[in-house]
């Protein structure tokens, strides 16, 4: 087993941070902190236009839908970066949680219609599974799909779909009497209503199904298809370890910061960071730190590879990238001291958007619930 | 990153897990006559250390000559895993083989090789380390045992601490001081000391859990008169030495203690849903979340190991391995008390006594889990306690200033 990234990946990890560092300066990320309307800025959409034209849309799209073909452990290091600068805009939905939902359920002639315009960068799209309760699991979908007279009706409400305001096409999975199914409803017909977020970064929507009518052309997998439940599990584990790998580039930068402050803040004429004290506890975040990234890339070789035990792996990962963000915003706070506690120190964006990563497609708990059922310790 | 190993490496393991079943020691022979100690080696492990000598199969990453046979570093991960796997122990003096044997091989004389190193890889010797002292623990640096040249020997007076095995090891990797004016680091020497040796004591010091136990003891040195072609490398040297031991001890050491924390996850796995079944709610569901818990540890355990091993073979430096002795103890402390606690009462019961002493590496631990808990303290209180390694992490890995 060789968990480390070749040298092609390092090579892509690299340019993308480095594209990144200028592109998405923690001064953008501000701006869309400070914004009256989230996403209005066009600071966001120039960012997204620059990874158009890299091409970084189509990373992981299969080639025959005109993507470059690129395996799961390219995206989640793509994932990752973005999560380092915590920045904007509709890749992260569009990329790691729309095109994976489309490409496992739906035939090709169904998914090409989405993933070729995704590809080049003409469309941009959200996952709509958690209703207002919040939780992530296929099981808890009450909304409701039956069938019309030309295609299938839906109904019920869908919350805290991430970049469903702006999205071009949200996919919603929603349950008949014959089980799951999944539905591409366009972000203009849809009802959306902007929930208030802590990190606005990565915006959240209500969507209000209330009888929509979705056309065959539009239906990624229709309740009843056997396939349905495994493949919509399947899409959930991209799209839960691409945002537990994010998670880990935003808990990274939040150690990184809070190391360098212990190093550069002195008091009692010493660094603070040459006292025990912090320095234990410096030690703690950094085990969860590496233990939160080797979890995660054992998740994305077994993804990328379509290992048995995938499933426990994403599970494993997203609960390690949640028990990291939990002490990384604890202490890197704490550690930073006052500064930390301000609106000008950029200290905040990250810890919101680590808080945010935790709960999106599943909290520490609820995923260590999960792995209790996979090993058998729980029903 | 890749799941599986090369085609080359699964026929090594073929090759290996077939010699095994061939020549492996039986069950009923380890039973019949357990090892008292790590410095103990009953007749079968001295049969075993040289048919895997003989064969190469000792310490595979060396030539033939010493036992081995040049195979690459991850062969020798999976030899370690399949040794596991088969539930032999590789050596009944793990100190011997893993840290005394390699050291003299490093730095000793042509004859010390011959005589202490080669006769441990043969199986004919038992070696054990003397470094701890009752004002020496994690302060080695600080030890006081005193070695005076008198013309072709030294003599060695003073007192070791935990020194594992000593009772049953035929030698002694002795760290004494031997220039009390210089610098605490740079007056340490080390000596070959045969157990034998008039003026040598060894008291067994009981552990917490078994006070029969023979594993850990005190060693007294009178007037010990050692040979001055015994010291090991420079004089005055000893603490390149002293870290160089250690490098040993942790090179691969990981991944024992991967296993050893996968096994004991298995056995929790096992056991806990009949224990749970017992649990009404929300004691069941707490109990649930603290076994997942465990288990993305265990697994973190093993990836974190494969990262930092990754990062070696790419001739990089790997902080996780700084991390994995800590990580790995503390988890395994962590879990058996986890499943002492989920158990409830009936661990309060010990497990029988066998007489036969649960070895440092060992893969499996037969004792209750209220003992394991106990005795893992063992792992994180040794070989530089969870605290040391913490300041090791924040200095050398995160940079932090003294």
């Amino acid at each position: 087993m060789d968990l480390q990234p070749d040298d092609d990946q390092e090579e892509l990890r690299g340019s993308v941070r480095a594209v990144l560092r200028q592109a998405c300066p923690a001064s953008l990320v501000r701006q869309v902190f400070e914004a009256e309307q989230p996403d209005e800025g066009a600071a966001v959409a120039r960012l997204w236009a620059q990874m158009v034209e890299l091409d970084w849309p189509a990373l992981s799209i299969p080639e025959k839908f005109g993507g470059l073909g690129l395996g799961f452990v390219e995206l989640a290091l793509v994932a990752e970066e973005l999560g380092r600068v915590v920045a904007p805009g509709p890749f992260l939905t569009t990329v790691t949680q729309f095109a994976p939902m489309v490409r496992e359920t739906a035939p090709d002639y169904v998914a090409e219609a989405f993933l070729r315009p995704l590809a080049e960068g003409r469309l941009t799209g959200a996952l709509a599974i958690a209703e207002p309760a919040g939780r992530w699991e296929p099981a808890a979908v009450a909304a409701s799909a039956r069938q019309g007279r030309s295609g299938w009706i839906l109904e019920g409400t869908k919350s805290w779909v991430a970049g469903g305001l702006a999205a071009d096409e949200i996919a919603v999975v929603a349950r008949s009497r014959d089980g799951l199914g999944v539905f591409v409803v366009a972000g203009r017909d849809a009802q959306l209503r902007p929930l208030r977020v802590t990190d606005p970064t990565l915006p959240l929507a209500e969507v209000t199904l209330d009888g929509i009518a979705v056309p065959p052309e539009r239906v990624l997998v229709e309740p009843g298809d056997p396939a349905a439940g495994e493949s919509i599990a399947r899409a959930l584990e991209e799209a839960t370890a691409c945002m537990a790998a994010a998670t880990n580039g935003t808990t990274r930068a939040i150690f990184d910061t809070t190391l360098q402050y212990a190093k550069d803040r002195h008091q009692y004429g010493r660094p603070i960071g040459s006292f025990q004290a912090l320095k234990h506890r410096l030690v703690d975040m950094y085990t969860l730190l590496e233990r939160a990234a080797a979890l995660g890339s054992f998740a994305a070789a077994t993804i990328a590879e379509d290992d048995p035990r995938r499933r426990l792996a994403v599970s494993m990962a997203k609960a390690a990238a949640g028990d990291c963000q939990r002490l990384m915003v604890q202490d890197g706070l704490q550690l930073h001291g006052g500064i930390g506690f301000t609106w000008e120190n950029d200290l905040h964006m990250f810890l919101k958007r680590a808080k945010t990563g935790d709960f999106l497609f599943g909290t520490a708990a609820a995923h260590r619930a999960n792995v209790a059922r996979l090993v058998g310790v729980a029903a | 990153m890749r799941l599986a190993f090369e085609p080359a490496v699964e026929e090594f393991r073929e090759e290996l897990v077939e010699w095994l079943s061939a020549n492996r020691p039986s069950a009923e022979e380890m039973e019949a006559e357990p090892a008292l100690s790590s410095g103990h080696a009953p007749g079968w492990a001295r049969r075993w250390t040289r048919r895997m000598f003989d064969a190469g199969w000792l310490v595979p990453g060396w030539p033939p000559e010493r036992g081995g046979r040049n195979a690459t570093p991850t062969e020798q991960l999976v030899y370690l895993e399949e040794m596991a796997r088969a539930g032999v122990p590789r050596t009944t003096n793990p100190q011997g083989l893993g840290i005394v044997a390699p050291s003299i091989l490093d730095y000793g004389t042509p004859e010390q090789v011959e005589r202490y190193a080669m006769a441990v890889l043969r199986g004919e010797k038992t070696a054990c380390l003397g470094m701890s002292e009752p004002g020496a623990g994690s302060d080695l640096a600080s030890l006081s045992t005193r070695a005076v040249r008198d013309g072709e020997n030294f003599v060695v007076n003073g007192q070791k601490l935990w020194t594992s095995g000593a009772s049953h090891a035929d030698f002694c990797f002795l760290f004494c001081r031997t220039d009390p004016d210089a610098p605490k680091h740079r007056g340490i020497s080390v000596l070959l000391v045969d157990m034998d040796t008039p003026g040598v004591a060894v008291r067994p010091v009981p552990e917490i859990v078994n006070p029969k136990a023979a594993e850990l003891n005190e060693v007294f040195l009178t007037d010990v008169v050692v040979p001055a072609s015994n010291l090991v490398g420079r004089l005055n040297d000893g603490w390149a030495m002293a870290n160089g031991s250690l490098a040993h001890e942790r090179g691969m050491v990981w991944v024992q203690s991967v296993i050893e924390l996968e096994n004991a996850t298995r056995r929790l796995l096992e056991e806990a849903p009949a224990w749970m079944a017992a649990l009404p709610e929300p004691e069941r569901g707490a109990a649930a979340d603290a076994v997942a818990g465990l288990c993305v540890d265990a697994q973190a355990a093993r990836c974190l190991g494969y990262l930092g091993f990754g990062k070696l073979l790419r001739g990089g430096s790997a902080p996780e391995q700084a991390l994995m002795k800590m990580f790995s103890s503390e988890t395994r402390q962590r879990l058996a008390l986890v499943a002492a606690e989920i158990q409830g009462s009936p661990a309060l019961s010990p497990s029988e006594d066998t007489g036969a002493v649960v070895l440092p590496l060992s893969t499996f631990d037969p004792t209750s889990w209220l003992e394991q808990y106990f005795r893992s303290f063992g792992v994180t209180i040794s070989a530089g306690s969870s605290e040391i390694q913490r300041n090791i992490v924040a200095e050398k890995v995160l940079g932090l200033p003294r």
